[in-house]
């Protein structure tokens, strides 16, 4: 099948803003091709300029992830005659959120910096633990990673916040927070509880979506929260955030925007916010705590509520 | 016949942007669906609540699962990150049968159990799958000729679509093509899929307005004429705060909001009175007499 691939080019050398062009390949497309065997013929017999990463070819090295008609995708293990059929074109592009090396080569070095920095291995306990298939299970999906950096290129914080951690980091920081046998939780959520870390998320589930592994970096990121929250370590907006919404449930079984902004931000800053709540007030649109009733079976809420937090003393934390 | 849902709005829809609930009440006879309230629902706890202790996440949720069970009706909702909240909890407790167990337990606390038979749906998937653009179409008193429309998704209405599954996460139609049924035209944008920044608003607050910015700006200098939005929550961040968005883009940006029950209640005819067009931060006024 005649397919016409087309690549977006930029060469920056080193300087950071290049204005990328796209260039148009045709090609001879075979059954069972991955998009990444065209580029490799492209690159082997028509233009040796073109760049593009890849190792395993196999989907296990993650190298070489790319925008596949907009959408980030391994390219060894993108089919190109299904791609093309279901698209109706075939575009190239490097992944978002990393800088370029050129055309499709990205540097790795987000999200590998940052695995560096959730130290990726593991501090061992004092004494031997035996590893169940359910304690297996709790971190399966977080290993399956190959840091193929698809995640950070669609993730909607990072687009934002150059510093923040990110949802593969993260994941990899799931992986030995929820391992059974590591001995040092407390003090790596201690560190994950910081600035640009796990509260940084905006929960906006592309890194979920988009995975090729399903690693779901976004449930890793909840988890560690969780956990977090569990082990005290709350002195932050998110974790102060996250506690608000659990009182206003249990007081009357809602959100009560005011007390959230009150108990997540403290007094001063939510001073702060007044003349900009007068606006909103002109609008109706300030919510009045004092005159939120309570949901009906209010006390069911509570009841369920006070269970948990029971069962929650009797979970050991390790 | 006629479709009977039990109506969940969410909390943001029962107080800071009850307009888009007041929207759907009316919205929704005209359509024949009928909508039943819930008075013991509580909060789906919008993510937050996952943070602070997964199981008490999945019971609460449960907790709202249970009345609509007990009422023989799935759940419909306006906010889409309830949907995306109590659809990807309601597969888990559907899909793993010890999880279930386990949550039932909390539940029988209260003398509650669910059973694992509801589904959760949006309104855009009701109006879009079960109303249809068809019968849409012979609805409409006022079609919104002439506007251009930048449709804003919103992360939890396409996202996980595993879970979800509705419509493309990546290029999705269904605001469009429900638009289009209203006479309205679309434009495309590089923030239509993208996040409003919502859930950073009390953690990130800087992150959260740039973001704000950059998707409304995108929207703005593609020509549109107004977002509109099938979420709450992005309604609030898009709209309501707008103007310290415009603080942080450095400039003007002054674009209409609406709700996506909004642009259904105009085209069906409603009042702005009955849409609470007046609760809008950013004035509708020069769109609606456009229309
Ligand atoms: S979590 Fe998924 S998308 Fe992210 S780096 Fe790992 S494999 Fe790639
Ligand atoms: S859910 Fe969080 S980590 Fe994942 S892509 Fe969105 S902001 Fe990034
Ligand atoms: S080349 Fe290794 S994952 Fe594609």
């Amino acid at each position: 099948m005649e397919i016409t691939v087309k690549v977006k080019r930029c060469n920056p050398q080193g300087n950071a803003d290049c204005k990328p062009s796209w260039q148009s390949y045709d090609i001879k497309a075979e059954v069972g091709m991955s998009v990444l065997e065209v580029l490799l013929d492209v690159i082997a017999g028509v233009d040796p300029s073109l760049v593009c990463r890849r190792s395993c070819r196999s989907a296990i090295c993650g190298s070489c992830a790319m925008k596949i008609n907009g959408r980030p995708l391994l390219a060894c293990d993108t089919q190109i005659i299904e791609e093309y059929e279901k698209a109706g074109r075939i575009e190239l592009e490097p992944l978002d959120n990393h800088r370029v090396i050129k055309d499709l080569a990205v540097f790795q070095e987000p999200p590998w910096d940052e695995f560096d920095k959730i130290i990726p291995y593991l501090n061992e306990k004092d004494k031997d633990v035996a590893m169940t298939a359910e304690d297996e299970h709790a971190i399966d999906a977080s290993q399956k990673c190959i840091m193929c950096g698809s995640c950070n290129s669609v993730c909607n914080a990072l687009e934002m916040e150059k510093n923040y951690l990110g949802p593969a980091a993260l994941a990899k920081a799931w992986r030995f927070v929820g391992d059974v046998r590591e001995g040092k939780k407390e003090k790596r959520l201690d560190r994950l509880s910081q600035e640009h870390g796990i509260w940084d998320c905006v929960r906006c589930v592309h890194c979920t979506e988009y995975c090729p592994k399903d690693v779901a970096p976004l449930s890793a990121i909840e988890r560690l929260r969780d956990k977090a929250m569990a082990y005290g370590i709350d002195d932050n907006h998110g974790a102060k955030h996250s506690t608000a919404m659990v009182d206003s449930i249990r007081r009357v079984g809602r959100l009560d925007e005011a007390a959230m902004t009150f108990k997540t931000l403290g007094l001063l800053r939510s001073i702060g916010m007044i003349p900009f709540g007068m606006k909103m007030e002109m609008h109706g649109k300030m919510p009045h705590p004092v005159v939120l009733p309570a949901i009906d079976g209010i006390d069911e809420v509570r009841k369920i509520m006070d269970k948990r937090e029971e069962e929650k003393k009797k979970e050991e934390l390790d | 016949m006629s479709l009977k849902f039990a109506y969940y709005p969410g909390c943001a829809s029962k107080e800071i942007t009850r307009e888009s609930s007041d929207t759907t009440l009316k919205v929704a006879p005209l359509l024949d669906i009928e909508l039943k309230e819930m008075p013991k629902a509580n909060c789906c706890g919008a993510g937050l609540l996952k943070d602070y202790d997964y199981k008490l996440h999945l019971a609460m949720n449960a907790r709202i699962f249970a009345e609509a069970e007990g009422m023989g009706l799935d759940i419909m909702t306006i906010c889409s990150t309830c949907l995306m909240v109590m659809s990807t909890a309601n597969s888990e407790l559907k899909n793993d049968e010890k999880l279930l167990a386990e949550t039932n337990e909390l539940l029988g606390e209260a003398g509650l159990t669910y059973k694992g038979t509801i589904d959760i749906k949006h309104f855009l998937w009701v109006v879009m799958k079960e109303v249809g653009a068809e019968k849409l179409k012979g609805l409409v008193k006022r079609p919104l000729k002439g506007i251009r429309l930048a449709s804003f998704y919103g992360c939890h209405t396409l996202r996980p679509s595993s879970v979800l599954g509705f419509d493309d996460p990546l290029n999705p139609t269904s605001m469009e093509e429900i638009t289009a049924a209203l006479g309205a035209e679309s434009v495309d944008y590089d923030g239509r899929t993208k996040c409003c920044g919502f859930q950073a608003d009390l953690v990130t607050e800087e992150v959260a307005l740039a973001m704000t910015a950059k998707r409304l700006l995108s929207a703005k200098d593609s020509g549109a004429h107004s977002v509109v939005t099938p979420c709450p929550f992005c309604h609030i961040n898009l709209d309501s705060y707008q103007s310290k968005a415009e603080r942080v883009a450095g400039r003007k940006i002054d674009i209409p909001v609406l709700h996506f029950t909004q642009a259904l209640g105009i085209a069906l005819g409603l009042s702005s009175k009955d849409m609470g067009l007046d609760r809008h931060m950013v004035p509708l006024q020069d769109l609606l007499d456009s229309i």
